[in-house]
């Protein structure tokens, strides 16, 4: 990544440090965090029978859920759905982003609009989303000004309310013509059945209303009611944004309907005809089995911001769109030992930070550490630590002889 | 007591060694360095080469039990402290130089001066968030210059950038990481800079501000070498930075 857009990027996330910096040591944010570590922990623990009481709850309430076991099962169940349609809206997804959906969608002719307006900007940018809220935080207003202009063929001020007008009446027009819209859902209510979305802007909530409404989530986002994932997306809110609430919460437990003439079911008033949900595996069930702590996750980014690699380094450590020491590990569940290694296992330092930072506080290093355990067994490492381990072996020093 | 020096002092840092061995005489305090002193297993442990690490360590361990070790590293600390346990399932009675050190001045037994020098610490990530020792070192800062708080403290310190084997593998990475901590230092207004790891020692060393081991420092203000009896300030700002052995 370019030093200049690092070095914006890292005045973004003062910027955050600086919002969050009371919000996250005040009683009741130490409650919040108390509550969902261990609500996650729990329901992670238990992610299975979660998923079995989600499938049957969803199911109940007029959804269809379609299991995927990894990517391509779950691009191709989009696909699937969606192959009549020339173009098809989308919010910010890092689920989809794992999948690399936009890129495949692209590639067999579906256009992809997406909505939210950080990674509409990156879209037009083709770089990649540096924080998994704000994923356009490494460019500043004069570069996104060029390349909004360079996209719409006009001059457009670099100023903050010219930008966003130009972008949402594309998007809007362009929207006009979707009819599906595909989204994430930041938690998942199993015994209510409930998809809970966290949103600003009001797009999904657009989305919403389309005729299908397509939302891929990955299973370690379920929980047991909707009460836990409030909690879940309350704590998140905090930590990515340094606010105690985002504008829009949507909860999605159907299809659009209504009972108001004569208590006679009916479907189809406003919202969505239809509404499908992926849960996408992709390595989680693996990821439970060995290092069950990477799922506890809850998407907030925490882990990155003060991250002294990632704030040197930027998206390059880590893995496509999970950003950081914990992408890495997912790396190893959801690809291999040679994906992990490509994605920076041996460019984290170990430091610990991360931790302190993570509201879950997941143990990134102690896995980190323990993967390049495995790395080495299958002869992944670095030959700089090649030969200091030979040196140990020679003299029971990490130096050379001196000379 | 033992005292365990680690691979870092033992040859990169002797000077470490020297003004340990000086407080430690200057206490009065009976100790051996041990005997044919090999790697603690910390650098094996972080990059992934299990095998030879529970070897190395097997072997160190051998030579180290039913004594206080004294350790001047904070990798060497974490590993022989909470690894050996991990591992190996050895409890070792370890001792860090800064812990040593504070409870020598609580004790009375040295009487600290001290120099009009606006310091920083920063905490080694082996001694800080992974032992919790925060409060040792600083003491003993306090009692001999003016310490004064950074950004990024106690558990929040960022990492000097030299940890996990990416010094070795990735030494730009290491470096870029190190002058922001630098920079944190220089904007608390210190003088100097200084910490009780070696590996973070040789990653923080750099044009912008002098960096010093807390021993070194320790040792320099209290003036326990007879040829620097009358040691200033100004005395241990010019102290070259770079006296390490080249190897």
């Amino acid at each position: 990544m370019k030093r200049s857009q690092l070095s914006i990027m890292n005045r973004s996330f003062t910027k955050l440090n600086e919002r969050r910096s009371t919000l996250i040591y005040n009683e009741d944010t130490i409650n919040l965090k108390q509550r969902v570590q261990k609500i996650r922990k729990n329901s992670v623990e238990h992610l299975h029978l979660l998923l079995e009481k989600a499938q049957e709850n969803l199911t109940a309430n007029g959804m269809e859920v379609i299991l995927a076991k990894d990517a391509e099962e779950a691009r191709e169940s989009i696909y699937q759905l969606i192959k009549n349609e020339d173009m098809i809206a989308k919010s910010k997804s890092n689920t989809a982003g794992e999948i690399q959906l936009s890129e495949y969608l692209e590639s067999r002719d579906v256009e992809v609009l997406e909505t939210d307006l950080g990674d509409r900007i990156v879209q037009f940018h083709t770089s990649r989303p540096t924080h998994p809220i704000g994923p356009a935080c490494h460019l500043n207003m004069e570069k996104i000004a060029e390349v909004v202009s360079d996209k719409f063929q006009r001059e457009v001020k670099a100023e903050p309310r010219a930008i966003l007008e130009t972008v949402k009446k594309d998007i809007l027009e362009k929207l006009s013509q979707c009819k599906v819209g595909i989204t994430g859902a930041n938690s998942v209510a199993a015994e209510d059945g409930s998809l809970l979305m966290v949103h600003n802007e009001g797009n999904i909530s657009l989305l919403t209303m389309l005729d299908l409404h397509i939302v891929l989530v990955g299973i370690d986002k379920l929980v047991p009611t909707l009460e836990d994932a409030m909690s879940v997306v309350k704590l998140e809110t905090i930590y990515a944004t340094g606010k105690t609430v985002p504008a829009y919460m949507n909860v999605v437990s159907s299809p659009s309907k209504t009972a108001d003439i004569e208590q006679i079911l009916l479907k189809d008033m406003y919202g969505a005809k239809r509404v499908v949900l992926i849960f996408l595996d992709n390595g989680r069930s693996r990821a439970l089995e060995e290092k069950e702590e990477c799922l506890w996750c809850i998407g907030c980014g925490a882990c990155i911001v003060n991250c002294p690699v990632y704030t040197t380094l930027g998206p390059d450590f880590g893995y496509l769109r999970h950003l950081g020491g914990r992408g890495i590990v997912l790396s190893h569940f959801i690809e291999n030992d040679e994906v992990c290694y490509d994605s920076g296992l041996y460019q984290c330092t170990l430091c610990g930070l991360c931790t302190v930072e993570c509201p879950l506080e997941i143990p990134t290093n102690n896995m980190l550490e323990d993967l390049r355990k495995e790395s080495v067994k299958k002869g992944l490492y670095l030959e700089k630590h090649g030969e200091i381990r030979e040196n140990i072996r020679k003299r029971g020093s990490s130096f050379k002889q001196e000379t | 007591m033992l005292y365990f020096r680690g691979c870092v002092v033992r040859e990169k840092l002797p000077q470490i060694e020297m003004a340990t061995c000086m407080v430690l005489k200057k206490a009065g305090i009976d100790y051996d360095i041990v005997d044919g002193e090999e790697c603690c297993g910390s650098f094996l442990l972080r990059t992934g080469f299990t095998d030879d690490a529970l070897q190395v360590m097997h072997k160190t361990s051998q030579n180290l039990k039913d004594e206080t070790i004294l350790v001047s590293c904070a990798g060497c600390y974490n590993t022989l402290k909470n690894d050996y346990k991990k591992y190996l399932g050895v409890e070792l009675d370890v001792i860090h130089t800064s812990q040593l050190f504070s409870n020598l001045i609580k004790q009375g037994i040295i009487k600290p001066k001290k120099l009009p020098v606006n310091v920083c610490y920063h905490d080694p990530c082996h001694l800080g968030r992974h032992c919790g020792e925060y409060q040792s070192p600083r003491e003993v800062l306090a009692s001999v210059a003016n310490l004064v708080p950074m950004e990024n403290e106690k558990e929040n310190s960022h990492c000097c950038g030299a940890g996990g084997g990416v010094k070795s593998a990735y030494p730009e990475l290491a470096s870029e990481i190190a002058l922001k901590r630098v920079d944190d230092a220089l904007q608390a207004g210190a003088e100097l800079l200084v910490t009780c790891c070696p590996f973070c020692v040789l990653n923080l060393e750099s044009e912008k501000l002098k960096v010093i081991d807390l021993t070194e420092f320790f040792c320099l203000c209290n003036s326990v070498e007879s040829l620097e009896n009358n040691i200033s300030k100004e005395d241990i700002l010019k102290k070259s930075p770079n006296t390490q052995k080249k190897i």
